[in-house]
Formats: C-alpha cells, structure tokens, sequence
C-alpha cells in the first residue's frame, strides 16, 4: 500500500516538476521572440506591492461577453473580458477612489469612478485576443454609451488602451 | 333667452376669470420675466460650456494629441532605431517591431479609414513590414525607406485633422457669437419687459394706496359731525364697542329751549351756540373724555370713570363750567342764560349693553326735563 502512494506521490511531483519546467521554457522562449515578449502581463501596483499577472489568464478569466458599437472601429464588435470593479475588488479588496493607468504607448492618466459596473476589461474581440496593433492587450470600454454621441471620438477619452499597469491611489 | 345651463355656468367662469387675474398681476409678470431671464441665461451657459470643454479641454486627454501624431511619433522611433542601430540584433527588431505595432493600433481608426484613403494601404505596408523584419528578409535601411510613405500618410492626416478642428473652432466662434448676440438682446428685451411690469406693478400700488386713503378719509368722515368737528351717533358706538373692557361714564346732554333759541336769533346763531357748547364740554371734561353729538341738540360724552363719585365731579364740573360761561339765551321762559339737562351713568359694556346703558341715561335726563330742566341726574350704575 505504501509502494503504491510513493510512487503516487513520486508521479506527481514528477508531473509539476515538468510542468515548472515547459512554463520556464516557454518564457524562456517567449522572451526571445520579438513581439510575443511586450504586452503579455498586466502589473497592479498597491503601494509599494506590485503584482505581475498574466494576460492569458485575464483571458481565462474573462467571463462576460457583449456586443457594442466601437467607435474607434465604427462598427458592432463581440468583446469579451471581466467586469472591472468585481476585478479591483478581487485584486484590490475595495474599489479604489482613483486608478493610475500606464499604457504600452506611454500613455499615462489619474482616474477615478470606477464603482461603476459599467465598466468592462476587455481581452478578446470577435474571438480574438486583443493585441497592440488591436489597442491591447486590455482595454476599458463601457457596456452602455449613454446619450454619448458615437461620431465624437473625444465623448470616449476614459476608455483606456492598451494597458500595462494599473496602479491603485488612495 | 338663457338656457339653464348657461344661467348655471356663467356666475362659475366669471368666478374662474377673478381667479385668474388674482393670480395674474403685474408683480408676477414682472417676476416670471426677471425668472425668464435667469432660465435664458442658464440654458445659454449650458450651452456654451460643454462646446467650451469639447474644444480647448483637451489636453493630456486620450484623443487630446491626435492619434495620428502619436502614430507618426512611433513610425518615426522605429525608423531612427533602424537607421542608428550599426548591428541590427534581435533585440532592434522587436523594439521596431512593438513600434510599428504601437502605430498601427493608434493608425487603425475608423474615422482615418474613412476620410483618408491612403490609411489601408500604409496599414497594409506597416503589417508587410514586419513580417518581413521578423523574418529578417528587409535589410533595415530599406525597412527604414519603407516607412516614409506611412509617415507620408499620417502627416497628411494630421494637417487634414487640424483644418478640420480649426473650421469647427471657426464655426463654433461664429455660432457662440450669433448665440452671445442673442442673449444680449433677449436679455435686454426680457429685462425691459420686466423693468414696464414693475413700473405697471408700482403705478397700480401707488392707485390702490391711494384709493384705501381716500376710503379710510370717507370712513373717518361718516364719523364724524361736519358742524362741530366731534364724533356722531355712529362713532359712539364704534368707540365703546373698542373699549369694552373699561367701566365707563356715560354723559347724555340737552339744551333747554334750543328751539327758542333758534327762533329768537336765527339758525346760523344756534350752530354757533352749538360749537362754543361742544367746546365748553372739551374743557370741562378733559381730554380723557370723547364727545358726541348725537343730532339737534343733543350731546353725548364717554370717558373712563372707575366709580359713581368720578361721574357725579364730572356733571357737577359742566353744569358749573356752563354757569361761568353764561351763554346769552334771549328767549329763555325763566330768563335765565343757556341751561343745560344733563342725564348719566356708569356701564360697562362687558356687563350690559350700550343701549341699556344709553337708555339709562336718557331716563335720567328726562327725569331732569321733568323736574323743570336746568340740572342733572344720574341712573345707578348698571
């Protein structure tokens, strides 16, 4: 019986020993090849933490769905992604009063209202991952325009592109 | 002919018509115009401010650069790594690489696809481009070479995109102009307006002030008797209703042949006799006491009087007073001067009425008539 659960035990530590090992390979490769190596994580920053995660699992996570007229595109696009204040509140505890955004572009702005279920993090669009040429890897947009005028591309100045970190002030 | 329905409802809409106008006055006319001015005021601001905000608010903001000049910047970058870079590594290309790909996103917006045709193709050529980059199949000085069109194309935008915004700045200063014009001169129309119901508002005060004057000046006069200058019948009972509360006497006085009198030295002398007697009551009663002429000959005081010694003092004064006055009566049957019957009481109207007290005095009076005039008597206070 013994034998048995060792060797159990011995298969499974040999499974996650080869699993750390294609996961080291696979950044290892990653970071090598050219344009894979940007924009595959996103850092949240609370004070003086920092915590890396991601996009493919921000993908995996992304559990809400809509389709919505896209201005930028002038067309209706199926976005999927995470409701973003449930998002902060798992990542944050609470909401915070403000976020500070830095994009791939180096684009940075101080926000705030985010206690908005309105918002969606967006990680796929038509079935497809967002990348940056596609204003990615994550976007902010609203569910709802409200009254907004879709021609007047300034009406969606706080939707964020291509976000890298998101830095929470309090 | 009226039918019964309109004898009905005619009295109900002349009622609805009074209500109306109650409510309409000058005053909230005028106000409602000066109301009228602040919406007109609030609505323009409303106006103003957010194409205020649309236009010059734009700075730091997403869209406050144009995203075509973000994308240039980036096109730009990418070629001055490919030109400076004297071994072009790997490393090179994947910062050129994740250049072009920041362009393309900022590049690949709908409003440049739809009003610059040179848009599709420069996207086509940046995705071309690296592709070939990633394969290393384009030297980087040709790669360099080739991004000169799109830069082209996105300094082509940025110059059609700023004539665009400098036109609508232009429009929206003529338009804030027409609508500043307007303003004014609604303002002014609107405030003139409200200024003329003010004025109207004023003129109709100042009429009713004045017709409220002119109604108290004939109310004080109906009070009054024009020969004397005292109170009449009518004021008597004014006054002692006010004055309810207080133990009053009641003086009522006759003059003794009047008519006599009158004959024996005409009508203009027996007035005069009347107002030389209504002063001689003003000063032997004092100024506490009001004075009555009731009609013809007859004169009524009230004063305060807290008991009966108080009334007595006052008919024994009067009596006195007309005795040193020695009023000249020529018809008199017992040649004597003028004399005077004098009736009294002591009331108070919380306790009796004024026409029992009055009726009380007057007894009195006839009392002293019947005992051959010239005297006073007083009823016990009731």
């Amino acid at each position: 019986m013994s034998a048995v659960m060792s060797f159990v035990a011995v298969q499974s530590s040999l499974a996650k020993w080869l699993r750390a090992s294609l996961a080291c390979t696979f950044i290892i490769v990653a970071s090598y090849l050219p344009s894979i190596a940007y924009a595959q994580a996103l850092s949240m920053i609370n004070g003086n933490e920092t915590q890396k995660i991601t996009i493919s699992d921000l993908r995996q996570q992304s559990d809400t769905a809509v389709t919505l007229f896209d201005p930028y595109q002038g067309r209706d696009v199926e976005m999927r992604g995470l409701e973003f204040r449930r998002f902060l509140i798992d990542q944050f505890g609470e909401v915070p009063p403000a976020l500070h955004f830095i994009a791939w572009d180096d684009y940075e702005v101080t926000l705030s209202g985010w206690d908005d279920p309105n918002w969606l993090m967006v990680t796929e669009e038509d079935g497809e991952p967002l990348t940056l040429r596609t204003r990615g890897p994550l976007r902010l947009v609203e569910r709802n325009h409200g009254a907004r005028e879709v021609e007047s591309l300034r009406e969606f100045n706080d939707w964020i592109w291509m976000i890298r970190s998101i830095e929470a002030r309090w | 002919m009226v039918s019964k329905h309109e004898s009905f409802e005619q009295p109900v809409a002349v009622g609805t018509r009074r209500g109306v106008r109650r409510y309409i006055t000058w005053l909230s006319l005028c106000l409602t115009s000066f109301m009228a001015l602040m919406v007109l005021i609030m609505y323009e601001a409303r106006w103003v401010y957010p194409e205020i905000q649309a236009y010059f608010s734009q700075t730091g903001s997403l869209t406050g650069q144009q995203l075509a000049t973000r994308s240039r910047n980036y096109l730009q970058r990418a070629q001055q790594t490919l030109l400076n870079e004297q071994r072009f590594e790997e490393e090179h290309t994947a910062l050129v690489v994740l250049n072009l790909d920041l362009a393309y996103g900022l590049m690949d917006v709908d409003i440049y696809h739809r009003h610059y045709a040179c848009t599709t193709p420069s996207l086509a050529a940046l995705d071309s481009l690296s592709l070939r980059l990633e394969s290393g199949s384009v030297p980087p000085f040709a790669a360099a070479r080739e991004l000169l069109e799109p830069i082209d194309c996105l300094t082509h935008i940025e110059m059609s995109q700023l004539d665009r915004r400098g036109k609508a700045i232009n429009d929206f200063s003529e338009s804030t102009r027409r609508h500043n014009d307007v303003l004014t001169y609604s303002s002014m129309i609107i405030f003139a307006v409200g200024l003329l119901f003010w004025a109207m508002h004023e003129r109709q005060l100042r009429r009713t002030e004045r017709a409220t004057a002119q109604t108290l000046a004939w109310m004080q006069r109906a009070m009054r008797d024009p020969l004397t200058g005292i109170g009449n019948r009518s004021a008597l009972q004014r006054d002692v209703m006010v004055s309810a509360d207080e133990s009053l006497g009641l003086i009522l006085v006759d003059i003794d042949y009047f008519k006599q009198y009158n004959d024996a030295l005409g009508h203009p002398e027996g007035d005069q006799l009347l107002r030389r007697l209504a002063n001689l009551l003003k000063e032997q009663l004092g100024e506490d006491a009001t004075l009555y002429r009731l009609g013809g000959d007859e004169f009524a005081a009230v004063f305060s009087c807290p008991n009966d010694q108080a009334l007595i003092a006052c008919c024994h004064q009067l009596i006195d007073g007309l005795r040193r006055s020695a009023f000249k009566h020529p018809a008199h049957p017992d040649n004597k001067n003028v004399t005077l019957s004098v009736g009294a009481t002591r009331f108070s109207v919380m306790e009796t009425t004024f026409a029992y007290a009055y009726e009380a005095a007057d007894k009195a009076l006839y009392r002293v008539k019947a005992a051959g005039r010239d005297g006073w008597q007083m009823t016990a206070s009731l």
